[in-house]
């Protein structure tokens, strides 16, 4: 069932209504819990002020291409939207953000006006939890230009009648060589939430971050790989690209980061900290 | 077809510099253009150049104030060349130097000019400091506000965090890493030894200091604000001292770790200005001619990537310079490898005598080999004088051109690495 928005939502608005449900238990979820809902908002355009501060905050040029990642942010309130929602049947605050997959076939240029459409498609059962996908995709003109799948975890939260399967077997983290470092202030996630919207408390400030039990804010899992596209993502051509997070990247930090080429043009990207000998995320890009 | 003639010579004359200081010491307070302009006094009254117009002066410096947009025009302007003399600015990081004087050999040789200086500057100590970002935004914001309301609005939209200053540094825009991290990841990458660095090093400083005391820079360098040598220079250094040292770079490398302070260039402060020309114009004004400038070859390596170390560019220019002019890396009775760092100069030298990477990264069908050490940077380098980033490619030139006029046969070697994965190699020939 089609859910038309009249216009794209606003994500403080969205975390300001869930959050009198951080206290809502929640242990055990149906495996069609999910609601038949696509959010829908017709017409949703990038300002040229938040392309420009968007590409200065993660390091890439100016240019006349919406960067990949920022796509995925022009597109996340709808799908918040969904998550935000009554019917929504696990808790927005405290979800863990797993993986990205995206799929973006053309360059998208500046001046298209795109529709959004955002789907929760699946709850499956994992080690620690329950993780739901949510399916984003945008439009131009009708044209498909860009489709992501967010993988989020609701840990503790036992999907009904499936048995979770066991942690995977780690092996020992080996870090790659460093070809970059990111040194990250205290105000990384601020700075990234003024540009993208996403005021989540666990990014903004120390005190915020403690109040949903983090020792410190954590970085935006967008703005590292955001920032990993910025230096590793194609011009002039479509790409996919995909992302995992193993674990927070507290803030401020030092963030590792590896580079390598393989052949037929992809790149993985990597960052880990170094001290605690830890990944944060791995991934990769592949142009089409 | 008709064979295009052979371009004539470009000769070096001579060269000076003020002695090299270590950042924040003897030159504090001196600007890059105060530096540059002492630098060329010093040649223009060795050579008799007052008055003369020259084909060209071309300088540059790293870095660089905004108001120094026409920094070597402005030092020419303080110095007693005719006013009439043309110069511009030249920027390729720490190639500045030698690319200034290569492309003016380059004019030389066409026939465009007769004359020419060549040269650069750089000083820590006066260092642009520059608004951040948040800072600049507001005021220009400011600048271009027409009305009462867009002036408040911009003045408002002003942080208290914007107004810290966002000071220059070594590091690489593209990866966050400095140029000694970079360093430390191809130190390792090609297992070179901290003793080995740090005999390098030492050498570098006996070296140095000999050649002061035998009088070698006596007609390159000019005394300034009370310095008459490089006061980096440490003659009693020794490999001993340089190994009680604490590693610099590279500390996540943990006991891998061996760069240290003593084996990597200082920050430092300094100038350096060449003067070259055609042989007509050394001989109509009775200079002399030390060393023909032979050719020259700028390489990039891709480094962001992790392909490639940062500075490892001059191992890639050096072999299409050598097939370019028919020779091999033996033929040479001179070689000046800037150092950077120890490790970049042994990591260089590693590389050509390594038969995969010739191979694969280099294409050669065999090794380019190794060199007689004894022919390295014989009158010091870098790590003993300092490295003043642009000042550099005209203290090499003017010190191989009079190590090959002093022996009065044979070529000389010169490479340099630079920041952004680039690098520049030059051949110079006696005379």
């Amino acid at each position: 069932m089609r859910e038309t928005l009249p216009e794209v939502p606003t994500l403080g608005t969205l975390y300001a209504s869930a959050a009198p449900r951080v206290l809502r238990k929640v242990t055990s979820v149906a495996p069609d819990a999910l609601p038949d809902t696509e959010a829908y908002v017709e017409a949703v355009r990038c300002s040229r002020e938040q392309l420009t501060a968007y590409q200065r905050l993660v390091g890439d040029t100016v240019r006349e291409e919406l960067p990949s990642v920022l796509l995925h942010g022009l597109g996340f309130p709808v799908a918040l939207w969904l998550m935000s929602r009554k019917d929504f049947p696990l808790p927005l605050l405290g979800l863990v953000h797993l993986r990205n997959e995206v799929r973006q076939p053309r360059v998208v240029r500046p001046d298209e006006t795109l529709a959004v459409s955002a789907r929760a498609v699946g709850l499956t059962a994992h080690h620690a939890g329950t993780a739901v996908t949510i399916e984003t995709r945008l439009f131009s003109e009708g044209e498909l230009v860009w489709e992501g799948r967010s993988l989020y975890l609701a840990k503790g939260v036992r999907l009904e009648g499936v048995e979770a399967p066991p942690a995977p077997e780690r092996a020992a983290f080996v870090p790659p060589s460093t070809t970059a470092r990111w040194r990250l202030d205290g105000s990384t996630g601020r700075r990234f939430a003024a540009v993208l919207g996403d005021y989540n408390p666990i990014h903004l400030s120390a005190l915020s971050a403690k109040v949903l039990g983090l020792k410190a804010p954590i970085a935006h899992g967008m703005y590292l790989a955001g920032r990993a596209l910025a230096q590793c993502a194609p011009h002039g051509t479509g790409y996919a690209w995909s992302v995992d997070f193993a674990t927070p990247v507290f803030l401020p930090g030092t963030v590792e980061v590896n580079r390598t080429s393989q052949p037929g043009g992809v790149v993985r990207f990597s960052g880990w900290n170094a001290k605690a000998s830890k990944p944060h995320f791995a991934g990769e890009v592949t142009p089409l | 077809m008709a064979s295009s003639p052979s371009p004539r010579r470009a000769v070096i004359i001579g060269g000076n510099r003020i002695p090299f200081a270590r950042a924040n010491g003897a030159y504090v307070g001196a600007s890059n253009q105060d530096m540059m302009t002492a630098a060329l006094d010093g040649l223009v009254a060795r050579f008799g150049l007052q008055g003369e117009r020259l084909g060209a002066v071309a300088a540059g410096a790293v870095l660089k104030h905004s108001r120094d947009f026409n920094l070597t025009r402005e030092s020419v302007l303080g110095t007693a060349l005719d006013p009439a003399t043309p110069a511009y600015d030249v920027q390729m990081a720490c190639a500045t130097g030698l690319e200034a004087i290569g492309s003016l050999a380059d004019k030389i040789k066409l026939g465009q000019i007769d004359s020419a200086i060549g040269g650069g500057v750089d000083t820590i100590s006066d260092a642009p400091i520059a608004l951040s970002d948040g800072a600049r935004a507001g005021m220009l914001a400011l600048g271009r506000a027409r009305t009462l309301k867009d002036r408040l609005g911009a003045v408002a939209s002003l942080r208290p965090r914007d107004l810290a200053p966002a000071a220059p540094g070594t590091n690489e825009p593209r990866t966050g890493l400095s140029m000694g991290e970079h360093q430390a990841l191809t130190t390792q990458r090609w297992g070179i030894t901290r003793e080995a660095q740090d005999e390098l090093a030492a050498a570098s400083h006996q070296h140095l200091a000999a050649a002061y005391e035998r009088g070698f820079f006596d007609d390159l360098v000019t005394p300034y604000r009370g310095l008459t040598r490089d006061n980096n220079l440490r003659a009693d250094s020794t490999v001993e001292k340089l190994a009680k040292l604490k590693p610099a770079f590279g500390k996540n490398l943990g006991e891998q770790a061996t760069m240290t302070a003593g084996n990597s260039t200082p920050l430092t402060d300094g100038a350096s200005a060449v003067l070259l020309g055609s042989e007509e114009f050394a001989a109509q004004h009775s200079l002399p001619v030390l060393a023909d400038f032979v050719d020259y070859e700028l390489a990039a390596v891709d480094f962001v990537s992790g392909e490639e170390g940062l500075l490892m560019a001059p191992a890639y220019a050096v072999p299409r310079l050598l097939a370019r002019n028919g020779l091999s890396l033996q033929d040479f009775d001179f070689y000046e490898i800037h150092e950077a760092f120890a490790g970049t100069v042994l990591s260089t030298l590693k590389a050509w005598e390594d038969p995969e990477f010739c191979s694969e990264r280099l294409g050669l069908d065999a090794p380019l080999g190794s060199i007689d050490r004894s022919k390295l940077n014989v009158a010091g380098s870098s790590l003993a004088a300092g490295h003043p980033f642009a000042a550099t490619g005209g203290r090499i030139v003017a010190t191989l051109a009079k190590l090959l006029h002093e022996k009065g046969s044979g070529r000389g070697l010169i490479s340099v690495c630079a920041a952004g994965g680039q690098g520049i190699v030059a051949i110079l020939e006696a005379r």
